[in-house]
């Protein structure tokens, strides 16, 4: 399928959003060079391929594939450092305290400057023929960041700021440019708030979810005949039927994103006593079959 | 197996003194708890809370953030900023024996806009000062989940709640937190916004006040005009408004960040942090161990949520009756789940290690569902054992 330059993965927290992220880049660096964005400080989406990475600096994780951290810390420093040229007072204005906290009280101040970054980063992404993955926060914050640039136009009616503003907004709904994915597993909550944030991107912010990604799948081992055989097996039936369950659950989820236009893909259930970069490739793979090659 | 209340008895002896058993909830007269999203903190917090109610204290659960079925569970609504009584019937005999003597519970939805505008109301010197604090822009975005004030109010609903003499036990659920320490330092964060010099300074004349200023302030002063124009924000006149509007009402607000500074420090306050045992949110739990170490504060206990109940015995399918193609399934499917079991307790002893002495570790088995009723709190509350 044709996807757009930058995706930004989100979800519920504990759906794997960061090892869906760190797959999809996996699946995508096959076809073109790619990069891997971490919006967390503790950088998960490349820890789970292994990678070790330094604050704000790049990695080269294969020779596809780079890791990228974004801090709002770093893109205010970046900004401040463009807007007042003199580095001894544009340094002194970091250290300051006073600055901190009206940074912190103002509107999604950092966060405005992270997307700013981000449209950037799709402008290089298009010339050079890349992807983007974005490693973001969970569903709450994600509308959160993504909502602020409006909320920076309501309080900053003229200026740098809005101008950019403008800029960040026509970026995020440009469907060739940017979407988003949403992560969940086989539970109701978890598919509820996937279906809820999608609404809430097209809705209110106006933009696409391009796919939906059901995490930890099991296969399907036992059909109905089966799990009424073993009726006398307390444990061994809870276990069974709870397999079961969740391979339903993430089926009955499938239609309710194909209502709202959404295709879903399913990732499998890893039943690895260990989860490391050889299982998040061979999601890769997964993601590469069925999601890249429809 | 033992009857899991034992376990919670004052009297019940910790077999090693470093790491005893169980937190003991009769003891306690704050319960925090503190991690990151989607780890069941709000489930956790509310079945620590019906298992108190359960053995006989009168307790207060405060959520935060709660998902729709557990706010069903706990009979709140959508505006429950007020205690709503929650009905126990059914889940035991709740035991008289608290410090009140009354077990009950109650729980409430904390409303961050709807507390911090309350407390405006309450130490605003008259109408108007706090009609221009309402309505200032700063003031309007801070109250509004940003900048740490959900987390801040949540510790004044805390105080408040935390006075009242018929509670044993106030349970407080938390916002998901990146970092352990956001929500026990917001009060601060915030009172040292209110007192900065500079920033009260920042409307003044220049030469007024000037020999009391450090260059410090002068140099903020002079880069917050700087970015207010390049950026064209204008915020340094609300800013100023803002914090001059909170003159004479410092003193009240930080009495009470020293309160519940102090109520975070008392003995009978335990900091549970929860967390599940996928490795990186463990990696974080310790992280957050070390945070709210480095700020003299002690984690009470660990809850791991959501672990893999026991396996069944695989010796059961040697003998049972059943198709031999079955049997291979039943076989396979164990040996899955062992798999993610030996995940698990890979990360379980990672933390184990690193457990901070007098410190619990907990865990809170899967219930192969999502808790929807109180009964179903009431048995992940009773199911809570030493991991």
């Amino acid at each position: 399928m044709t996807l757009p330059r930058v995706l930004f993965v989100t979800g519920k927290g504990g759906t794997g959003k960061s090892t869906v992220a760190a797959a999809l880049a996996i699946a995508l660096s096959r076809r073109r060079p790619t990069t891997l964005a971490d919006l967390d400080r503790r950088l998960s989406a490349a820890a789970a391929l292994g990678a070790v990475l330094e604050d704000s600096a790049t990695v080269k994780v294969t020779g596809s594939l780079d890791a990228v951290a974004l801090t709002p810390r770093a893109e205010l420093e970046a900004f401040i450092e463009r807007i007042v040229p003199i580095r001894a007072i544009s340094r002194r204005m970091l250290r300051s305290r006073t600055f901190g906290y009206v940074t912190a009280a103002l509107p999604g101040l950092e966060a405005f400057l992270l997307l700013e970054r981000l449209r950037i980063m799709a402008g290089d992404a298009a010339l050079e023929d890349r992807y983007l993955v974005i490693d973001a926060p969970a569903s709450g914050s994600a509308v959160e960041l993504l909502s602020v640039s409006s909320g920076v136009k309501g309080i900053a009616p003229g200026g740098t700021l809005n101008r950019l503003a403008d800029s960040v907004d026509s970026f995020l709904t440009d469907a060739t440019r940017f979407g988003a994915i949403v992560t969940m597993t086989p539970e109701d909550l978890a598919v509820r708030e996937a279906l809820e944030i999608a609404a809430t991107m097209r809705e209110r912010l106006g933009i696409v979810t391009v796919a939906a990604i059901m995490n930890c799948v099991p296969d399907l081992l036992f059909d109905t005949s089966e799990l009424a055989a073993l009726n006398s097996l307390g444990g061994h039936a809870r276990l069974a039927v709870r397999r079961n369950a969740a391979h339903q659950q993430a089926a009955l989820a499938a239609p309710r994103f194909a209502a709202a236009g959404i295709p879903t893909f399913s990732l499998p259930m890893m039943f690895t006593p260990a989860m490391g970069p050889a299982e998040v490739e061979k999601l890769g793979r997964v993601l590469d079959r069925e999601l890249l090659d429809r | 197996m033992k009857p899991r209340a034992a376990q919670l008895k004052p009297s019940a002896r910790p077999r090693h003194p470093a790491h005893p058993e169980s937190l003991d909830l009769r003891s306690q007269s704050l319960v925090i708890c503190l991690g990151p999203g989607g780890v069941g903190k709000t489930t956790i917090s509310a079945a620590l809370a019906v298992r108190a109610a359960v053995i006989g204290c009168a307790v207060d659960v405060m959520t935060v953030d709660p998902a729709p079925r557990l706010l069903d569970a706990l009979g709140l609504g959508a505006d429950s900023s007020e205690p709503v009584e929650v009905q126990l019937e059914g889940i035991a005999h709740a035991r008289r024996g608290g410090g009140s003597g009354h077990a009950r519970l109650r729980a409430l939805r904390l409303d961050p806009k709807r507390t911090f505008d309350s407390i405006v109301a309450r130490y605003a010197l008259s109408d108007a000062a706090r009609d221009t604090i309402l309505e200032n822009r700063i003031y309007r975005n801070l109250s509004g989940a940003l900048a740490g004030v959900a987390d801040y109010m949540a510790m004044e609903k805390l105080l408040e709640l935390a006075a009242n003499p018929s509670t044993d036990l106030l349970v407080l659920d938390t916002p998901p937190a990146a970092e352990a320490l956001d929500f026990l330092d917001a009060p601060r964060r915030l009172l040292e916004l209110l007192n900065s010099r500079a920033v009260s300074l920042l409307g003044a004349p220049a030469g007024l006040f000037r020999s009391r200023l450090r260059m410090v302030d002068i140099a903020a002063r002079a880069v917050l005009a700087a970015f207010d124009r390049v950026t064209g924000l204008n915020l340094l006149s609300d800013v100023q408004s803002f914090v001059r509007s909170f003159d004479g009402m410092y003193e009240g607000f930080s009495a009470r960040a020293a309160l519940a500074q102090d109520k975070l420090r008392a003995p009978d306050t335990a900091i549970v942090i929860v967390t599940t045992a996928e490795s990186s949110r463990i990696a974080q739990a310790r992280e957050f161990i070390g945070a709210l170490e480095r700020g003299g504060l002690r984690v009470a206990a660990m809850v791991v949520n959501r672990v893999i109940a026991e396996l069944p015995d695989a010796a059961e399918l040697a003998s049972a009756r059943i198709a031999p193609s079955l049997k291979r399934k039943l076989k396979r499917n164990l040996a899955d789940y062992a798999a993610l079991k030996t995940r698990e307790q890979v990360s379980l002893s990672a933390l184990r290690n690193s457990l901070p002495g007098g410190a619990v570790l907990m865990v809170a088995p899967d219930l192969g569902r999502e808790p929807r009723t109180i009964a179903d709190l009431a048995e992940i509350g009773r199911s809570l054992r030493a991991g």
